[in-house]
C-alpha cells in the first residue's frame, strides 16, 4: 500500500474549518462533513473495508473546526490493550556494554477530532492499513500481555515516515550486560508515547531499552523517551490510561 | 389516668412466664430501633464501602451487617427483660434435631456458599462453564444459598451452592487469550502444505481478531476414510470468541474453495470379486 500513496493525493493532517461542506480523502477512506441546518452538520466516513459511519453534529457556532491527526494504533479491530509488540524485520546485535540508536516504522491510525473551545474532542478514527493491524501475545496464554502486533522495518530517519500508515520512532538500545545480545522485538505501553505530525508524515515519542541484570535475571527495561520537536503534537484519542512500564525477559 | 399509671398497668398485665405487655412493647421498640439502625448502617455501607469490594463480597457483607445488628437488638431485648430461655433448651434440642434433618440441604448450601466466597473459583462478571451441568454463561452472583448464572441465551439459571461448589468450574475469562479450533478434511489428491498455506493466508487476511503471535497452528490429525483431516487452532483475545470461533470454518471453506482444494464427501471403493 505504501508505494501507492503519494502525499499530494490525499488530505494532509492538520486543522480544517467546515463552513458548508468538507471532503477529506485518505487512502481507501473518504470523510465528508456537510451542513444540514443552521447549527448542525453531518459526518460521513467510509473506510477501506466499505464500512460506513454517519453522525450528526449539532454546533453552537455556524462553523465547525476539526483536526485530522495521527493517533496510536490501538483501536482496530477493537481496543483491547495499551501495549504494542514491534517485531523487527532484521535482528539487532549489540556487543557487551554498547548502545545503539535506530529508527523504526511504527503503525499508526488516524483520528478525527472536533475542536470545541480550543479543546479537541474525539469524533472518529480510521486505519488505512487494516490488514496489518493485528494482535499478538507476549508471554504465556494465562499470564501474558496482549499487544497490538506489527512486523516493522528499520527507517532511515524521522522523515522516512509512510504517510497515513506508519510513523517513525527512535529506539535507543543500551546493553549493560557482560555479553552480546540480539534484539528482535520490543514490547512497550504505547499509551505514554505522543505522536507529532507535519503534512502527512508522523513521528512518535521514542523509547529507551536497557538490557541489564536484576539479581541473577537478565531483563530489558523499556522507558518512554519524550521527543523534542517543532512538529504539531497530535491530540490524545483515548481516555487517559496508565500502564506500568514494560520489563521483558531475555531469551 | 396519667401515662405513668398507664405504663404501670401494662407492666402488671402478665402474658406468660413473667413476660408483661410493657416488656413486649419495650421489646418492640428495641427491635424497631434495631431494624432502623440496621437499614441505615446497610445503606451507609453500600454507599461508601461496597463500591471498593467485589460485588458478591459486598452483598454478603451487607447481609451479615444487617442481620447482625438485628440479632444484637434481639439479645439486648432479651437481656433487658431478663428472659430465661432455659425452658426452651430441652424442647429446642429435640426441635433442632428435627430441623437439622429437614434443613440438611439448606445448611449444606449455606456452608458451600461460605466456602465459595472464601475460595472464589469465579467472581461476578466472569464467563464460566460448568461442564457437568452443560451450563455456560456469565456469573451474576454467589449468594448465601445459591448462585445465579446468565446463560448466553439471556435466561438466568439459579444453581444451589452445594452443586456449584462440588462441580467442575471452567473459567473462560481467567486467561488473556483463548483458542478456537476447527477440523477440516481435504482430498487425498490435494497437497497438504498448500492447503495449510491458503488457509493460513485467508485467516490472516480476513480474521482481524486472530493473533499473529502465537501463529495459527495446523495439525494433520488423521488420515481418515475419505479425507486427510487437518485441525486448525487459532488464538484470539479472550473476550472475542464470537469474532473467531463462529467464523473459523467459514474462512477455512472460503480459502479451500478459492484454491480449488476439495473437501471430499465420505466415499467407499467397491471391488467386484470377478476383478
Amino acid at each position: 500500500m505504501s508505494e501507492e500513496i503519494t502525499q499530494s493525493n490525499f488530505s494532509k493532517y492538520g486543522l480544517y474549518t467546515v463552513n458548508e461542506n468538507l471532503e477529506l480523502t485518505l487512502p481507501d477512506t473518504l470523510i465528508k462533513f456537510e451542513r444540514i441546518g443552521e447549527n448542525a452538520f453531518s459526518y460521513f466516513r467510509q473506510d477501506s473495508e466499505g464500512k460506513i459511519i454517519e453522525k450528526m453534529i449539532p454546533s453552537k457556532s455556524d462553523e465547525l473546526k476539526i483536526e485530522l491527526a495521527p493517533i496510536r494504533p490501538l483501536n482496530y479491530p477493537a481496543r483491547r490493550t495499551g501495549y504494542v509488540f514491534l517485531k523487527f524485520d532484521k535482528e539487532i546485535y549489540l556487543g557487551q556494554n554498547s548502545a545503539a540508536s535506530i529508527f523504526v516504522h511504527c503503525p499508526i491510525e488516524i483520528g478525527i477530532f472536533l475542536i470545541h473551545d480550543s479543546k479537541p474532542e474525539s469524533l472518529d478514527w480510521v486505519t488505512c492499513n487494516p490488514i496489518n493491524s493485528r494482535f499478538g501475545l507476549y508471554g504465556s496464554p494465562d499470564t501474558g500481555t496482549l499487544c497490538k502486533y506489527a512486523e516493522v522495518s528499520l527507517a532511515t530517519d524521522f522523515s522516512d515516515s509512510v504517510p497515513y500508515v506508519e510513523g517513525v520512532m527512535k529506539i535507543v538500545i543500551e546493553n549493560n550486560l557482560e555479553s552480546g545480545q540480539t534484539v528482535s522485538k520490543v514490547i512497550f505501553p504505547i499509551t505514554d508515547n505522543s505522536l507529532y505530525y507535519e503534512d502527512s508524515k508522523s513521528i512518535l515519542d521514542g523509547i529507551k531499552v536497557t538490557l541489564k541484570k536484576r539479581a541473577v535475571v537478565s531483563i530489558a527495561d523499556v522507558q518512554t523517551d519524550v521527543l523534542s520537536t517543532d512538529w504539531m503534537k497530535s491530540p490524545t484519542w483515548e481516555a487517559s490510561t496508565s500502564n506500568t512500564p514494560m520489563e521483558m525477559g531475555l531469551e | 389516668m396519667t401515662p405513668i399509671d398507664f405504663l404501670q398497668g401494662l407492666s402488671e398485665m402478665e402474658i406468660v412466664g413473667g413476660l408483661t405487655v410493657l416488656s413486649l412493647v419495650l421489646g418492640g421498640v428495641i427491635m424497631t430501633v434495631g431494624i432502623i439502625a440496621a437499614k441505615i448502617v446497610k445503606i451507609i455501607f453500600f454507599k461508601y464501602y461496597a463500591p471498593t469490594l467485589p460485588q458478591d463480597t459486598a452483598k454478603n457483607f451487607g447481609k451479615i451487617i444487617y442481620f447482625g445488628i438485628i440479632a444484637i437488638a434481639f439479645f439486648i431485648f432479651t437481656s433487658v427483660q431478663g428472659l430465661d430461655f432455659s425452658g426452651l433448651l430441652v424442647a429446642g434440642g429435640i426441635f433442632a434435631v428435627v430441623i437439622g434433618f429437614a434443613t440438611q440441604s439448606v445448611v449444606s448450601n449455606l456452608i458451600s456458599g461460605v466456602f465459595l466466597m472464601m475460595e472464589k473459583p469465579a467472581k461476578h462478571g466472569d464467563t464460566i462453564q460448568i461442564p457437568d451441568m452443560g451450563i455456560s454463561g456469565t456469573l451474576l452472583d454467589i449468594a448465601t444459598f445459591s448462585s445465579r448464572i446468565r446463560k448466553f441465551d439471556g435466561t438466568v439459571i439459579r444453581i444451589p451452592n452445594e452443586k456449584f461448589f462440588t462441580s467442575n468450574i471452567r473459567s473462560l475469562t481467567d486467561s488473556t487469550v483463548r483458542r478456537a479450533e476447527a477440523m477440516v478434511g481435504i482430498a487425498y489428491k490435494d497437497d497438504i502444505e498448500n492447503a495449510i498455506s491458503v488457509i493460513k493466508n485467508e485467516i490472516q487476511l480476513t480474521m482481524p481478531f486472530v493473533l499473529r503471535i502465537p501463529e495459527p497452528e495446523f495439525r494433520v490429525e488423521e488420515l481418515g476414510d475419505s479425507s486427510v483431516n487437518i485441525q486448525v487452532l487459532v488464538w484470539h483475545p479472550r473476550d472475542d470468541w464470537s469474532q473467531a470461533q463462529p467464523h473459523l470454518l467459514t474462512t477455512i471453506k472460503r480459502a479451500l474453495d478459492k484454491s480449488g482444494i476439495e473437501i471430499p464427501f465420505p466415499q467407499r471403493v467397491v471391488w467386484d470379486a470377478k476383478d
